[in-house]
């Protein structure tokens, strides 16, 4: 079996408040595969935001091991964990966070304004991250004027415009009608059996949790069950 | 280079898409700049007028003791004495009559000379309308100043009259002597009678002499030489006749200096204020834009891009302003016959863009500081 696409060991993270501290995750082990679309569940404050941040490497483990691609992230400094992130991780919020200001092509573009790609393209690629979404004539729209639907699929073009292999998603479809989320999971689920994409999805809701492959529960920063494939 | 003419774009775009917000502090900035610039116009058009630099060979002769042109009468024919001294290259007898003598802010100045030394004594000037032939036909043509007659709106063939005096314009002419600029030149005789000076009798001597190592031993050959005359003699360069006679000119444009001080700090404080409000209103925005693998100093960049932008726009706004007003209005301060076109020059405009620049690009270092000082999760979690 091919080395998994994420691999944590005793992954532990935790914050000082003041003189407390939390632990929202201790000594987690997870494996998850290339190309395959997990979905997270768990109560809220269970530690599941905090994961993904890890996974994306927008924050950094206190112990543990990370390793994403073969490559263990918990040792690389900020400066590589930066570059790191523009090339291999796409991430979806729950609330979209698009930049109000720019159209939804523009949006689409950000992650590549620092590469040393042309303007041609760099256009190029935006057009075909924004056709695979499906957002059809509204490209040259900027967010106010777009649905919520509309929104979050602009967010999934931005998430996968510079290629990435890791996509994490923290409930994505939360905030939309049912007949948006579901377009919205076909969506996910397309990246990961048609174009190889490895997707962590964070959800509360077991509908959306069904599009996905396999579904583990996060309680207390622990997974329930065997999160390592082992069977 | 390509990334940051992007990020530069993008820092645009904030700016270009926040209209209203961005105007506002445009037009804050470039009222700051305007000051700025008036000020600092001031200050150079004094440092030209009052400086003697090395190269300087012009000696003005008054009778000691002078107050204002009116009270300098010296004979004509010493010009003939002053002539034969060692070191003295030309001289040419000067008639000044002037509509205030006081420090004004719209000094007209006539001089007479006579009319076949001129050119010959100011070999630099340049006709810009008319010609000097013109001038000597009509017993009442005068010259004017190119600044003098964008002031007052003439051209040649326009008539006009001020202080007593009234003549026909035949010609503009520049001059890299500043004075020449602000004045109108017509010819000895008539201007004599006009004003009843009478005669014979002439307000000072213009000198050049052959060299500017001259300059002192040729001012105290003059004087000794009229010691014991009838009317003696005070002679000096004419730019440190001018700082003498304006000292408090001099103090009172010396104090606005800290006007442009005060006007520079309001500009970087209101720019600085304009993108702490805009940091604190984009903190997520920008965890989202470093999630994307923004580095910092990409952040930073686009803060600090907007600042300089905001600087660059408001700068030349207010520099432009101040240049097209200063040049329209055509200021001519004067004091006892000497005159102080306020005239913006090019450093003057190329230091306001930059300084409107630098201040945009300084104020916004600390909400840039700002911008990337929380981790990521944190400012995702505000
Ligand atoms: N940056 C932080 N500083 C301090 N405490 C934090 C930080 N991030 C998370 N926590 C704490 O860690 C715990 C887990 O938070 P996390 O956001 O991962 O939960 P979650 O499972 O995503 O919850 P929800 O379903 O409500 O989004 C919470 O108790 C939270 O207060
Ligand atoms: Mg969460």
């Amino acid at each position: 079996m091919n080395a998994p696409m994420i691999r944590c060991r005793q992954l532990t993270k935790s914050y000082r408040k003041g003189k407390t501290v939390v632990t929202p995750l201790e000594a987690l082990d997870l494996d998850v595969p290339a190309g395959e679309f997990l979905a997270l569940m768990g109560p809220s404050g269970s530690g599941k935001t905090t994961l993904l941040n890890l996974l994306s490497g927008i924050d950094s483990p206190t112990a543990g091991s990370l390793e994403i691609a073969g490559e263990d992230i918990a040792r690389l400094s900020r400066r590589e964990l930066t570059a790191w992130r523009a090339r291999h991780v796409g991430y979806i919020f729950q609330l979209y966070h698009l930049v109000p200001v720019l159209t939804a092509f523009e949006n689409v573009e950000l992650p590549l304004l620092l590469s040393k790609l042309s303007k041609k393209e760099r256009h190029a690629r935006v057009a075909t991250a924004l056709d695979l979404v499906g957002l059809g004539d509204r490209v040259h729209h900027v967010p106010a004027e777009l649905s919520g639907g509309q929104e979050q699929r602009v967010a999934i073009a931005r998430a996968i415009v510079a290629n990435p292999s890791l996509l994490v998603a923290d409930e994505p479809t939360g905030d939309l009608d049912r007949d948006s989320a579901a377009r919205i999971l076909d969506l996910l689920r397309g990246l990961a059996r048609d174009h190889g994409k490895t997707i962590v999805m964070v959800t509360h809701d077991a509908r959306a949790a069904a599009a996905a492959d396999r579904t583990l529960h996060l309680e207390k920063g622990q997974l329930l069950g065997d999160a390592c494939g082992h069977s | 280079m390509r990334a940051f003419l992007n990020l530069l774009r993008l820092s645009w775009l904030q700016l270009a898409r926040h209209r209203v917000r961005s105007l506002l502090t445009v037009l804050g900035v470039a009222s700051g700049m305007f000051l700025f610039t008036s000020v600092e116009t001031l200050q150079r058009s004094l440092a030209r007028a009052t400086e003697t630099s090395a190269a300087d060979t012009l000696l003005v002769v008054y009778r000691e003791n002078r107050f204002c042109p009116s009270t300098s009468r010296l004979p004509e024919n010493y010009a003939d004495e002053i002539r034969r001294l060692p070191g003295v290259r030309e001289v040419i007898p000067v008639q000044v009559v002037v509509n205030n003598c006081g420090a004004s802010l719209d000094v007209i100045t006539f001089r007479g000379v006579p009319a076949d030394q001129f050119t010959r004594f100011a070999p630099e000037i340049r006709f810009i309308e008319g010609s000097e032939e013109e001038w000597q036909r009509r017993d009442d043509g005068a010259l004017l100043g190119e600044v003098f007659a964008r002031r007052r709106g003439l051209s040649t063939g326009d008539r006009f009259d001020a202080a007593g005096v009234t003549v026909t314009v035949s010609g503009v002419l520049s001059s890299p002597n500043a004075q020449d600029n602000n004045v109108a030149y017509v010819q000895l005789p008539f201007l004599q009678q006009a004003s009843r000076a009478g005669l014979g009798v002439v307000t000072q001597f213009n000198v050049r002499v052959e060299s500017s190592g001259d300059v002192a031993t040729v001012s105290a050959a003059i004087d000794e030489h009229f010691r014991s005359a009838q009317e003696p003699t005070d002679t000096r360069p004419e730019k440190a006749f001018f700082a003498e006679t304006a000292a408090e000119l001099v103090e009172l444009i010396g104090f606005t200096r800290w006007l442009g001080v005060g006007a520079v700090a309001a500009v970087a404080a209101l720019v600085a204020n304009a993108l702490l409000l805009v940091v604190r209103g984009r903190v997520k925005e920008n965890a989202v834009l470093r999630t994307l693998g923004y580095p910092g100093r990409a952040i930073a960049c686009l803060v600090v891009g907007e600042g300089g932008l905001l600087g660059l726009a408001g700068g030349a706004a207010g520099v432009g302003i101040a240049a097209g007003f200063l040049r329209w209005q055509s200021f001519t301060m004067g004091n006892e016959g000497q005159t102080l076109a306020v005239q913006p020059d090019l450093a003057v405009i190329a230091t306001g863009i930059a300084a409107g620049l630098a201040l945009g690009i300084l104020a916004s270092l600390w909400p840039a500081f700002q911008a990337i000082r929380q981790p990521i999760v944190h400012s995702l979690r505000h």
